[in-house]
């Protein structure tokens, strides 16, 4: 007997959200089957793959090839125009891991001045990402809205203790797209959703951030997860989990032990670099499996892998 | 004169003054004059919202005239009010603008004049988040320099932005109070048409924070009464014209709030005399619905929950409270809200300091509260949350409830300053924090004196007993909705528990009151009303409105939930179950066994075992997780034939729950004992003689219909 496709698409879908400005925008979200399901219906935009670069560019120390690639790049804003040259990135994600009051503590009026030349410097849109501290994130990214003020920047992220501040001072005042980041629960990913459209932001400037783990660290709490806001939209229709989902993937999985144990430690399993980049174009592609419409990666072969992936079942 | 009256005469003055104005500044600078505020890019603010007209040049002001003047009808109605009101301040801006054409810094340094759009960002972005709670308007001079000091620095304490009008600058500076954008105290003008600015600013959040468009007049005035939190306080003698103003801020939603009656018509929550002008801070807070956040709790020691299981011993402690021993207990009142004067805290009878190290006192904590969404429901939930705050206090222990509380403050705590009325700021601190939502006014009362305590227990206990029997009475016929719980579903993502009054989360821990209380503080959370009006069958606990519930909370992974069944289509648990029953087919009854019970059961399970196939959102006919309290509800297993079911329980749980299950069990079938008749393990652990128990004891299960 012949097999007969039978291809379930949803009359629901992913909301489609635009990130950055003329030619060099990308739009994530749009789809209206089950992810990767391109089959069923082809994908109206392809996930989306975005590079990681830091203020401080301390991530590339001991790992061979990826400080080659951005060898001769000394400030965040020449990275970025690395980043951006990537084969196979469609947007910059700069993170200011130097703004943490635990750690550097660079000033905001450093890390505006940062991010003006990161968002000038570029051809492709640019993702904004915090130092982790509540408080700090607040006044950064205020700051940051202003000066890319109809740049179309995306800001990650938003989370229950300071969503309003972020919302009002980034998507309202300045138009700017916000990231709801909950911690892998569909019930709290939902409320953040409700309380920032209650805000006043609409729902067309929210990404979900829905947390992650890197593959092994009780990944499948954020499969189950993303899989069942993705059901929730499509199949339910809905309307406060149709926002598209973005995984920053890079800073989870480059921080666990397998992408940070020295090779001279533990030899027995080789390269270190090999390790970080198999952790993080694993966990990536389960992400993209589950659900995500994007994803945040830093290392050139994990890009370049990632986006073949997305190529080869489109 | 009457209100329409002074309004409408207010409102010609406006326009007579604008109209001059206009036609004076024309003369000056001529047709193509440009007429801009600057540092804006929403032309004259006011003018561009609510008439949706772009003014840029002395023509198009002049052209302006004539919409203002239309909206300025005359019919009596209330509508003609609230236009001629928004007119008023349109008029007003016309003025303003006429100002700034003829000199860009009409007002130099002593007045603000026009804020900029990125003031407007500056405040709005906290005005909207409500970290600035609200702003007052105040116009014209308080009766003495003292009030007015008093009543600015009210404000400023509790965070609310100050926009001063006219004589209330004067006053202001009299007083030497420190006045700019970066301290939140604003002197706008030396006009009442200065008004115009702050309106402006108004309209600018709502067009930057509330995308509202140009011309929607509605829409301004909806965005304003939503979102903005302002009022007036505006000091008489009135004039008409600052009545006028007045019912344009009235139209936004701004009450306005006077000391004045002479010719004032009150108009509840729009226009409120306080004749006294020491009450005008709470008057205009209420009539406005602005709650303050406590940020700083001020007490001499830490408070984290870092120290909630911290034990005080005997040698360490200053004083103790012991209900068992003297006469303690906690209580929280619901009052209504003139009777409660916000942040009172007091101390009846003696302070620590009259006593000495290692004294048993007596205390009794009353905590008082009122609000309107405020319902007697929640005093328990609330009065619950006192041992967590108290405990969390370092260097005191709290245990127990009601008048069996036991407080112990160490000797550091003591020498570190702590005293009894610290209780007092420490329970408004976190009832105003955490209670928001319902939780307007709050004031604390401590009696530590011997001889007011014994009849203050008592009043206590008339309390407690009403609110026992308000339990007693609540009956899921009773209610009229039932709620969601999905707490759990971090974890078990398809699980949802409906919580009922007669079945309380299988955890133990929600309640329906409970779940009733966060409903409402939390509208978004994991408890979400459930209506029981389609009927499927009630005596199953079957209704169309829960399965709809489940299927929602579930996305879709459960279909169908019968509430009072374990046989049919029997409620999912999450994992926290106390307890679990199992069907036990040799006697045609059920087992229960609880979480702390490690041994095996009749049915050759242990806890765990079970637990293993009836948590995790999965439907086990037979099977069911369940709170403690469900065992002697009415609707435990009703479908079934009720607690008849019951042949076997771990004697600990069986002693826990017997005096409650045996009252049940001698109403429901006139059974006396019906405890001594369900086996232990200290009995059998094996179904062959479990049945020989049973029967020996005639057990009522052996004769009922088969389970399955």
């Amino acid at each position: 007997m012949p097999f007969t496709a039978k291809p379930r698409k949803f009359s629901a879908g992913i909301i489609e959200i635009p990130l950055g400005v003329g030619q060099n925008a990308v739009t994530i979200g749009g789809g209206n089957v089950l992810p990767l399901y391109y089959f069923d219906n082809p994908a109206k935009n392809p996930p989306a793959v975005g590079v990681e670069i830091t203020d401080t560019g301390v991530e590339a120390a001991g790992l061979p090839e990826l400080a080659a690639y951005y060898e001769g790049a000394n400030t965040p804003a020449e990275r970025a125009k690395k980043a951006a040259a990537m084969e196979g990135a469609d947007f910059v994600c700069l993170r200011f891991e130097g703004a943490d009051p635990g750690g550097l503590n660079r000033s905001v009026a450093d890390c505006v001045a940062i991010a003006k030349e990161v968002v000038e410097a570029i051809n492709k849109p640019l993702v904004i990402a915090g130092s982790k501290n509540l408080e700090k994130d607040v006044e950064l990214f205020s700051a940051c809205a202003e000066v890319c003020s109809d740049k179309n920047v995306l800001f990650l992220s938003a989370r229950e203790e300071n969503y309003k501040t972020i919302g009002a001072s980034c998507a309202l005042a300045y138009g700017q797209k916000v990231g709801a980041e909950s911690s892998v629960d569909i019930n709290l990913a939902k409320q953040l959703n409700v309380l920032m459209t209650q805000l006043g932001v609409q729902p067309q400037s929210i990404v979900m951030n829905l947390g992650s783990a890197a593959a092994g660290y009780g990944f499948e709490y954020v499969a189950s997860t993303m899989e069942r806001v993705k059901l929730a939209a499509l199949e339910q229709n809905d309307t406060m989990l149709q926002m598209p989902v973005i995984t920053p993937v890079a800073s989870e999985t480059w921080s666990v032990k397998e992408s940070i144990m020295p090779e001279s430690d533990m030899p027995e399993w080789g390269s270190l670099e090999e390790r970080g980049i198999e952790m993080e174009t694993v966990t990536a592609s389960a992400c993209l499996a589950s659900g995500c419409d994007a994803v945040i990666l830093r290392h050139p072969t994990s890009v370049k892998a990632i986006a073949a992936l997305i190529a080869a079942l489109l | 004169m009457r209100l329409f009256d002074r309004v409408f005469t207010g409102s010609d003055e406006m326009l007579a003054r604008a109209e001059t104005a206009v036609s004076k500044t024309y003369e000056k600078l001529g047709d193509a004059a440009p007429v801009a505020f600057g540092s804006t890019a929403y032309y004259l603010p006011c003018i561009y919202a609510y008439l949706g007209l772009k003014v840029t040049n002395m023509g198009e002001l002049k052209a302006a005239m004539e919409p203002i003047k239309a909206l300025m009808t005359r019919n009596y109605r209330l509508h003609d009010v609230f236009t001629s009101g928004i007119a008023t301040v349109l008029a007003a801006e016309v003025i303003e603008a006429c100002k700034y054409a003829e000199n860009p810094t009409p007002y130099e340094d002593r007045y603000h004049g026009r804020m900029t759009d990125a003031e407007v960002r500056e405040l709005g972005v906290p005005l909207v988040t409500r970290d600035i709670p609200g702003f007052v308007v105040i116009i014209d001079e308080a009766p003495t320099d003292e009030q007015a000091l008093a009543l600015i620095k009210g404000y400023q304490s509790r965070g609310i932005f100050v926009f001063l009008l006219k004589g209330a600058i004067d006053q202001a500076e009299r007083c030497g109070i420190k006045m700019g954008f970066p301290v939140r105290i604003v002197p706008v003008g030396p006009g009442i048409e200065s008004v115009a600015h702050i309106i402006s600013l108004v309209v600018r959040a709502a067009f930057i924070f509330g995308a509202v468009q140009p011309g929607d007049y509605d829409g301004f005035n909806k965005y304003s009464f939503e979102r903005i939190f302002a009022f007036v306080n505006a000091f008489g003698p009135l004039e008409h014209i600052t009545v006028g103003c007045g019912a344009g801020a009235i139209a936004m939603g701004f009450p306005v709030i006077t000391n004045d009656t002479y010719d004032v018509d009150v108009v509840p929550k729009s226009l409120i005399i306080q004749e006294n002008v020491d009450d005008l801070i709470d008057t205009s807070l209420e009539a406005r619905d602005i709650k303050i956040k406590v940020s700083n709790i001020d007490i001499p020691i830490a408070c984290s929950s870092a120290f909630e299981g911290e034990i005080i011993r005997k040698a360490d402690m200053y004083i103790e409270a012991d209900g068992s021993r003297m006469d303690c207990f906690e209580l929280v009142r619901t009052k209504e809200l003139h009777e409660i004067e916000d942040h009172k805290i007091e101390v009846i009878g003696p302070e620590l300091d009259s006593f000495e190290a290692g004294s048993k006192i007596n205390l009794a904590i009353l905590v008082d509260v009122a609000g309107k969404n405020m319902q007697s429901d929640f005093e328990p939930v609330f009065e619950r949350k006192i041992h967590n705050y108290v405990n969390c206090l370092e260097g005191v222990m709290h245990t127990g409830q009601r008048d069996l509380i036991r407080i112990r403050v160490s000797k550091t705590a003591f020498e570190a300053g702590f005293r009894v009325k610290h209780f007092g700021e420490l329970l408004y601190a976190k009832m105003k924090n955490d209670f928001s939502q319902v939780v307007d006014k709050c004031q604390v009362t401590l009696v530590t004196d011997p001889a007011l305590l014994p009849d203050l227990r008592k009043e206590a206990n008339v309390a407690y007993d009403k609110r026992d029997d308000r339990l007693r009475s609540l009956t899921d016929e009773s209610v009229d909705c039932f709620y969601t719980c999905t707490l759990c579903q971090s974890f078990s993502p398809s699980h949802v528990c409906i919580v009922t009054p007669e079945r309380l989360g299988l955890c133990g821990a929600v309640s329906w009151l409970d779940a009733k209380a966060t409903n409402e503080l939390q509208p978004n959370g994991p408890c979400q009303v459930v209506t029981k009006t389609r009927v499927i069958d009630e005596h199953k606990g079957a209704y169309e409105d829960v399965n709809e519930a489940v299927r929602q909370y579930s996305q879709g992974a459960l279909e169908q939930v019968t509430l009072y069944s374990i046989m049919e289509d029997p409620m999912t648990s999450c994992g926290c179950f106390e307890c679990i029953c199992g069907i036990e087919p040799f006697s045609n009854g059920v087992i229960i066994v609880n979480r702390e019970y490690t041994g095996t059961t009749p049915v050759g399970m242990t806890f765990a075992e079970l637990a293993s196939m009836t948590g995790g959102g999965v439907q086990t006919p037979g099977f069911m997780g369940h709170g403690r309290h469900f065992i002697a509800s009415k609707k435990f297993m009703k479908a079934e034939g009720g607690i008849a079911r019951i042949v076997w329980m771990p004697k600990a749980l069986k002693d826990m729950v017997s005096e409650r299950l045996n009252a049940t069990a001698k109403e429901l079938y006139g059974i006396d004992n019906f405890c001594d008749m369900i086996a232990d393990e200290t009995i059998t652990e094996d179904p062959e003689s479990l049945v020989a128990f049973l029967s020996e004891k005639g057990h009522p299960a052996l004769e009922m219909d088969p389970m399955m």
